[in-house]
């Protein structure tokens, strides 16, 4: 079942001074096993309609449906429970909501809380490790002694121990280096072909979000500026730098080498095709 | 979390937040002095007299102002009850056999009441209508002639600048992890008391070691660009008085020569 977001409007401190429209109608199907970027500056409301897809945050107005739940602004958010072990949220830098003294207890603490019996959740914890890339060996040890890096992991097994269907992701490789952040995103990237996961990624590299992503979605001041399939969305550079967004490398490459008359196949993304296509044009001139 | 009047600095354009924060303080002062002096009730008049004036000046509505009683408000019923139940002094109110209300106890009630009204009032006033960083650049400047006799001074509102500066930051941080633990499944308003005291911890640990951690990088950032605590500092912004100042110090301290006379003298 795809997500399905209906003129969401959302607006923080109602009724105060302080009012102010975060989301001013919102309409977007997100497709079912795929993974789709949210991109846009920092106040377009990315954080904002993250929060609405596990409830969080309830519409002012318009509704949400979302693995098989419905949010309108008379929901509930007390019995968004269900929704939320439905719908794993990564925020950004995970690492700092661990509170346990161990790592293995700090893991477990999402299931506990969603009524996971003992055994099972152990089960999860084991096949969860080495999907965040640890072993065994980290479950006795407390979280607070471990590098950046690996407290990241443990909060992200803490999330994926739950077994969500929906994934989102806000900024889950900022501040990794880049060999780390390859494999964090690998590894989500194995958790949509695999698992069959649902994935929303919001995201500022757009290297990441043209490698690893089927769709994007661009918000700008609370509203839908454009959704395409990814490799359609960066023939156009212009709409990520009406919104501040460097294009990817290789989308610039390819406009220089047509300012200076070559002629690129605009479907063309890695570098070896793009060679190919110079090289051909370039022993044609010779 | 968002909506906290108490403390809050509202950007405004007003002829109060022009004003010099040291001559605030010291109306406040006189003010908060002026309101414990036990003149009766008629001693109130020019104390709410002047708090309506600086209400105009300050272009705020008087809801705003009173929003942070609300809380309070359970507090204030508790004290009536307290009261109500402890003071058998003045006059016989309502006598129902073994439940007796004398009039000192509602009084007394009254009293308290009106003071912290007036006390909360005048805070947010000074709070709304002045930048945090200003308030302490006051409190420094007013707490300088203490120097002399080893009050630090200057260490004194570094603190205060540095604490109200990560008020917002920690209350963000606070919502952050709140979301973060709400998404694995905690929930901060039901559940067993076991059940929340966990909730708590899962808050609260989180919290400090952010805390501890910003704490660590400030201070290393601070000493890597030179500070010193004991070094005499210059400043871009230099305070200093004018007219609208003194004429709002001689009206505070009007109120409180008049409160006092009302004490010492009576109508």
């Amino acid at each position: 079942m795809p997500i399905k977001i209906n003129d969401l409007e959302y607006t923080y401190a109602q009724g105060t001074p302080f009012e102010h429209k975060a989301l001013k109608g919102i309409n977007l199907e997100i497709p079912e096993g795929k993974v789709t970027a949210i991109i846009g500056q920092t106040g377009s409301g990315k954080s904002t309609l993250v929060q609405h897809l596990n409830g969080l945050l309830k519409p002012t107005k318009g509704s949400v449906e979302i693995a098989g739940f419905t949010l309108t602004p008379d929901t509930k958010l007390k019995d968004a429970k269900k929704l939320r072990q439905k719908v794993g949220l990564v925020f950004q830098f995970p690492e700092y909501q661990l509170f346990e003294e161990t790592v293995g207890k700090d893991i477990a603490f999402g299931p506990k809380n969603f009524g996971v019996s003992e055994e099972e959740t152990e089960k999860r914890i084991r096949d969860v490790l080495p999907l965040v890339g640890l072993d065994e060996s980290y479950l006795e040890r407390s979280p607070f002694e471990l590098s950046g890096g690996q407290k990241r992991r443990v909060a992200i097994a803490g999330i994926l121990v739950q077994d969500p269907d929906v994934l989102v992701l806000d900024e889950p490789a900022a501040g990794l280096d880049p060999q780390s952040a390859t494999e964090m995103m690998t590894l989500f990237m194995n958790l949509n072909k695999q698992a069959g996961k649902t994935i929303l990624l919001v995201s500022h590299d757009m290297e990441h979000v043209l490698k690893y992503c089927d769709e994007v979605v661009v918000l700008s001041d609370g509203q839908v500026k454009t959704q395409m399939p990814v490799h359609e969305f960066f023939k156009h550079p212009d709409i990520l730098r009406e919104i501040d967004i460097n294009p990817p490398g290789i989308v610039v490459l390819k406009e220089k080498l047509k300012e200076n008359g070559f002629e690129i196949d605009e479907n063309s993304y890695s570098i070896a095709e793009i060679a190919k296509q110079v090289e051909g044009q370039v022993s044609k001139h010779e | 979390m968002n909506n906290i009047a108490l403390g809050r600095y509202i950007p405004m354009n007003s002829l109060a937040n022009r004003m010099d924060p040291r001559a605030k303080i010291a109306i406040l002062f006189f003010l908060m002095i002026a309101i414990f002096i036990p003149a009766g009730f008629w001693g109130y008049i020019p104390i709410v007299l002047f708090i309506l004036l600086s209400l105009y000046v300050s272009k705020l509505k008087l809801s705003f102002a009173l929003r942070p009683l609300k809380p309070m408000l359970w507090m204030m019923l508790f004290l009536l009850i307290v009261n109500v139940l402890v003071m058998r002094t003045g006059t016989l109110l309502i006598d129902w056999g073994w439940f007796k209300v004398y009039s000192d106890a509602l009084s007394q009630t009254a009293y308290i009441v009106i003071r912290l009204t007036l006390m909360i009032i005048l805070t947010t006033i000074l709070t709304a209508t002045t930048k945090p960083l200003d308030l302490t650049l006051g409190i420094e400047k007013l707490l300088k002639p203490f120097e002399k006799i080893g009050l630090p001074a200057h260490v004194i509102a570094m603190m205060i600048s540095i604490a109200l500066r990560f008020i917002p930051t920690l209350i963000e941080e606070t919502n952050r992890i709140m979301n973060a633990q709400a998404s694995r499944g905690i929930d901060m308003q039901n559940g067993t008391f076991k059940e929340k005291i966990r909730a708590i911890l899962s808050l609260i640990v989180p919290l400090f070691v952010s805390a501890f951690d910003r704490a660590d990088q400030l201070a290393n950032a601070m000493e890597a660009r030179g500070y010193d605590p004991s070094r005499e500092r210059t400043r871009y912004k230099v305070l200093k008085m004018h007219s609208i100042d003194y004429v709002g110090m001689g009206l505070a301290l009007a109120v409180l020569v008049i409160d006092i006379i009302l004490w010492r003298v009576g109508l």
